[in-house]
C-alpha cells in the first residue's frame, strides 16, 4: 500500500503541480486547498506525512500544525512545512517538534523526493 | 652723582674738601685775628668772628660743627689765658664768649638736624608713596615735581618726565577734555577715574585727585587702578559671556541645592512650561514622572555625598500635562560657597519618537520584503516543479535532447532567481542585526572539503588546497560556510577554463587572526571596483562581465556582513586579467560576550 501524502495548500497551480510531483514519486496525494477542511481529512485518511503551506486562510499553518498536535491521534504524524514564507527556521527551531521538517518553496523535485523520503524511512 | 675722593679709608665729595678748606681757613684766621687783638691790646675783641666758621659747619655738618665750636672755644679760652690772665673780668667775658660759641653751635645743631629729618621725612613720604605724586601749573600744564612711582607708572625716565606737559598724559582727547572741566571748576577734587597713555602709548587707568597749593601750582596724586580695571573689565566680560552662553543655550541648565531649584535658564522654562516664579524655590523632583522618581538621585550634600550619575534619563510631567524625556548630566558645583548640583538637560523627547519611528519604518520595510519574497517564491515553484518534472523523465513527456538542454537552462535561471531573493531576505535580516553566530569549534580543511565536495568544485577548476589538518577555527561554522561557498563560486564564475584556485591557510605566531585565502586565475577586478563590490547589488563592470558571467549580486555584501559579525574582515588582492585573491581574516578567539 503505498503512503498518503496530505498537501494542505490554497494556492492552485501548485496544488495541481503537487498532484504531479507526489503522483511521479509513487505515492498517493491527497489535495485540500483548506486548513480547515483538512483538519478532517487528517482524522479521517491518516496520512504518512504533511506537506503544510503556512500562509492560508481561514486558519493559517501554525494553527493547523498546534490543532492536530493537540489531537493524541494525529500528534505523531511527520509534518513537512511547505512554504514560500522567509525565516521559517527560527521559528521550527522554537517549536521544537523532532517530526517538524522544512522545505522551503522553491523546492526542486530532487529535494522534495530526498526530503518526503527521509521523513518516511524513519 | 658727585665725585668722591677717598682719605684715610673714608670718602669725601669734592664739596665736603672744599668746604672743609673753607672752615679750617675762617677757623684759624679767627685764632690768628683774635690773638694780634689780644696781644696789642686793641680794646675791641672780635669774638663774634667765630661764629662764621662756627655756623657754617655746623649748617652743612651738625656734629662736627658743634666739635668745632667746642675746639674754637678751647682755642680762644687759651688765647685769653694767655692774654688776659690775671684780669678777673677779662677772663669771666672771655669764658662767658666761649661758652656761647658752644651754645649756639648746638641751637643750630638742633635746628638743622630737625629740619633735616623734616625733609629727609617729606621726601621719603614723596618718593617711597604709593600714590604717584606730581606738581604742575594749572596754566602751562608744565610738570614742576614728579615721584618714581608715578614715572614707573607711565615708563617715563626722569628726563623725559620732566619735559612733559600734565595735559600730554591723557590717553585721548576726550579724557583730556574731561580733566579740563573738572580743573576748571576750581574746585578740588577727589577720585576721578581716566586713563593716562604710557611711554609706549597705551591706556593706562589711573585715579587722580588734586588740590591746589600756593599760586598756580597743583599737587595731584595717581593711584594706579590699570589691573583692577582691567580685571573687572575681564570679569565683567566673563558674566556677560556666561549669561549669553546659559540664557541662550537649546540645552536646559538648572541648579539645585538641597534639592531645590535656585536656577533655570530660558530652555528649561520652555521645556517644561512652568514660569520661573513657579520653579524657583521647588524641588526638581516635583516634575519628574511618578514612575521615574524612584531612580531620580539624591541631590542634596556636598562632594562627600553619594555620587551621582553622570547621566541619566527621565521623564518630566510639563505644566501642560505632556510628558517629556530628557537626559540628564549631574555635576557637584559649589555655588556662593554651598554644595550645590548642576543639571544639564537634553530634550530627547523627539529623539525618542524618531527612533521610534525609525524602528517602526524599519520593520515595516522588512515585513514588505518578507512579503514580496514569499509573492515572488510562490510563483517559482510551479515554473520549477514542471520544469524538473520534464528533465526527469524526458522520454514521458516527448522531450527531445534539444529541448532538454533549453529546459535545463530554464530550471538553472529559476534556481538563480530563487538565489538572489533568498539572499535579499538575509541581507534584509543582516540588516536588523538580528541574526545570532552559533560558535562552535571545527577543523576548518575539513569545512572546506566538504563545501568542495558538495559544489562539485573539482570538475569546475584545478583546486590546490593547502590547509594544515590540524588548525581548528572557533566560529560559526555555517555562516563561515556560506561565506567560502560563494568565494569558491565566484572564483569559478569570474574565470574562464583552464581554472586554477588555490585555498591556502596562514598565520603568524601571535597573530590573533586565522587568515584563509582563495586565489582564482580569473578576470580580476580594478581599483576602481574593489570598494564597490562588497556593496549590495554591485557587480564588477555589471554592463558587459555580467553578459559573459553569472551574476553573483549580494553574496559578497553578504560574506562581509558575516564575517564582520565574527570580529574580522575580508581583503582583496587582485590584478586584472590575472586574478584575484579573497582572503578571510577571523579571530582566533571568539568574542567574550559571544554565546555557545
Amino acid at each position: 500500500m503505498s503512503h498518503k501524502i496530505l498537501v494542505v495548500e490554497d494556492d492552485q497551480p501548485i496544488l495541481e503541480l503537487m498532484d504531479l510531483l507526489i503522483r511521479k514519486l509513487g505515492y498517493e496525494p491527497v489535495l485540500i486547498a483548506n486548513g480547515v477542511e483538512a483538519l478532517e481529512s487528517v482524522t479521517a485518511d491518516h496520512p504518512s506525512v504533511i506537506l503544510l503551506d503556512i500562509m492560508m486562510a481561514p486558519i493559517n499553518g501554525w494553527e493547523f500544525l498546534e490543532r492536530i498536535r493537540a489531537n493524541p491521534s494525529t500528534r505523531e504524524i511527520p509534518v513537512i512545512i511547505f512554504s514560500a514564507t522567509p525565516q521559517l527556521e527560527e521559528k521550527v527551531a522554537e517549536l521544537n517538534d523532532p517530526k517538524l521538517s522544512i522545505l522551503q518553496k522553491p523546492v526542486k523535485f530532487t529535494d522534495l523526493k530526498a526530503g518526503i523520503e527521509r521523513v518516511i524511512s524513519k | 652723582m658727585e665725585k668722591t675722593v677717598s682719605i684715610a679709608g673714608r670718602s669725601f665729595t669734592h664739596t665736603d674738601i672744599v668746604r672743609f678748606w673753607v672752615i679750617a681757613s675762617l677757623a684759624i684766621s679767627c685764632i690768628f685775628i683774635t690773638s694780634i687783638s689780644l696781644a696789642k691790646h686793641v680794646e675791641t675783641i672780635y669774638a663774634q668772628l667765630f661764629y662764621f666758621p662756627i655756623l657754617y659747619a655746623t649748617y652743612f655738618y651738625p656734629r662736627k660743627g658743634l666739635f668745632l665750636s667746642g675746639a674754637c672755644a678751647v682755642a680762644y679760652e687759651i688765647l685769653a689765658y694767655i692774654y688776659v690772665f690775671p684780669d678777673i673780668g677779662g677772663m669771666l667775658y672771655t669764658t662767658g664768649q666761649a661758652i656761647l660759641f658752644v651754645l649756639v653751635a648746638a641751637v643750630v645743631m638742633y635746628f638743622t638736624e630737625k629740619v633735616n629729618l623734616s625733609e629727609a621725612r617729606y621726601r621719603s613720604i614723596f618718593e617711597n608713596s604709593l600714590l604717584g605724586i606730581v606738581l604742575f601749573d594749572q596754566n602751562s600744564f608744565s610738570v614742576q615735581l614728579s615721584n618714581t612711582r608715578l614715572l614707573k607708572m607711565l615708563g617715563y625716565d626722569t628726563d623725559e618726565f620732566a619735559k612733559m606737559s600734565f595735559a600730554d598724559l591723557f590717553y585721548s582727547r576726550e579724557e583730556q577734555r574731561k580733566f579740563f572741566e573738572l580743573l576748571g571748576s576750581s574746585q578740588d577734587i577727589t577720585s576721578f577715574e581716566t586713563r593716562f597713555a604710557t611711554k609706549g602709548r597705551a591706556p593706562f587707568y589711573v585715579n587722580l585727585s588734586w588740590s591746589r597749593l600756593n599760586g598756580n601750582i597743583v599737587s595731584c596724586s595717581v593711584i594706579d587702578i590699570n589691573q583692577r580695571k582691567i580685571a573687572e573689565m575681564a570679569a565683567e566680560e566673563n558674566s556677560y559671556q556666561y549669561k549669553q552662553v546659559t540664557e541662550s543655550s537649546p540645552t536646559s541648565i538648572i541648579i539645585l541645592r538641597e534639592g531645590k531649584i535656585v536656577y533655570l535658564n530660558p530652555a528649561f522654562r520652555k521645556f517644561s512650561g512652568f514660569t520661573e516664579e513657579e520653579l524657583l524655590g521647588s524641588e526638581l523632583a516635583g516634575i519628574v514622572h511618578s514612575d521615574d522618581l524612584k531612580a531620580f538621585p539624591d541631590t542634596s550634600g556636598s562632594f562627600d555625598a553619594k555620587p551621582l550619575p553622570v547621566v541619566e534619563e527621565f521623564r518630566f510631567r510639563t505644566k501642560s500635562g505632556d510628558i517629556r524625556l530628557g537626559a540628564l548630566f549631574f555635576t557637584r558645583i559649589v555655588r556662593r560657597g554651598e554644595p550645590a548640583v548642576l543639571i544639564n538637560l537634553v530634550d530627547i523627547t523627539e529623539r525618542e519618537h524618531l527612533k521610534e519611528r525609525i524602528k517602526q519604518d524599519n520593520e515595516r520595510r522588512r515585513g514588505i520584503i518578507s512579503t514580496v519574497a514569499h509573492e515572488l517564491r510562490t510563483p517559482l515553484q510551479p515554473i520549477m516543479g514542471y520544469l524538473n518534472l520534464l528533465t526527469e523523465d524526458p522520454k514521458a513527456y516527448g522531450v527531445t535532447d534539444e529541448t532538454r538542454a533549453i529546459l535545463d537552462r530554464c530550471a538553472k535561471s529559476v534556481d538563480r532567481e530563487r538565489q538572489i531573493i533568498n539572499q535579499m531576505l538575509e541581507l534584509s535580516v543582516l540588516d536588523a542585526g538580528k541574526i545570532p553566530l552559533r560558535y562552535t569549534r571545527f577543523t576548518i580543511s575539513d569545512l572546506i572539503r566538504g563545501i568542495v565536495d558538495a559544489g562539485g568544485y573539482v570538475t569546475k577548476a584545478e583546486l590546490a588546497i593547502d590547509i594544515p589538518q590540524e588548525v581548528v577555527f572557533d566560529a560559526d561554522e555555517g555562516k563561515l560556510s556560506i561565506v567560502i561557498d560563494s568565494m569558491l563560486s565566484n572564483a569559478v564564475n569570474y574565470s574562464k577554463p583552464p581554472r586554477k584556485i588555490r585555498i591556502s591557510y596562514s598565520t603568524r605566531p601571535g597573530d590573533a587572526y586565522h587568515r584563509l585565502a582563495i586565489q582564482d586565475n580569473g578576470i580580476g577586478i580594478t581599483e576602481a571596483q574593489l570598494d564597490e563590490i562588497f556593496e549590495p547589488f554591485q557587480l564588477p563592470d555589471s554592463a558587459s562581465i555580467s553578459r559573459k558571467y553569472d551574476r553573483i549580486g549580494l553574496s559578497l555584501s553578504i560574506a562581509k556582513k558575516y564575517i564582520q559579525m565574527h570580529g574580522g574582515y575580508i581583503s582583496v588582492d587582485s590584478v586584472v586579467n590575472l586574478g584575484s585573491t579573497f582572503t578571510i581574516h577571523i579571530p582566533k578567539q571568539r568574542p567574550a560576550e559571544a554565546p555557545e
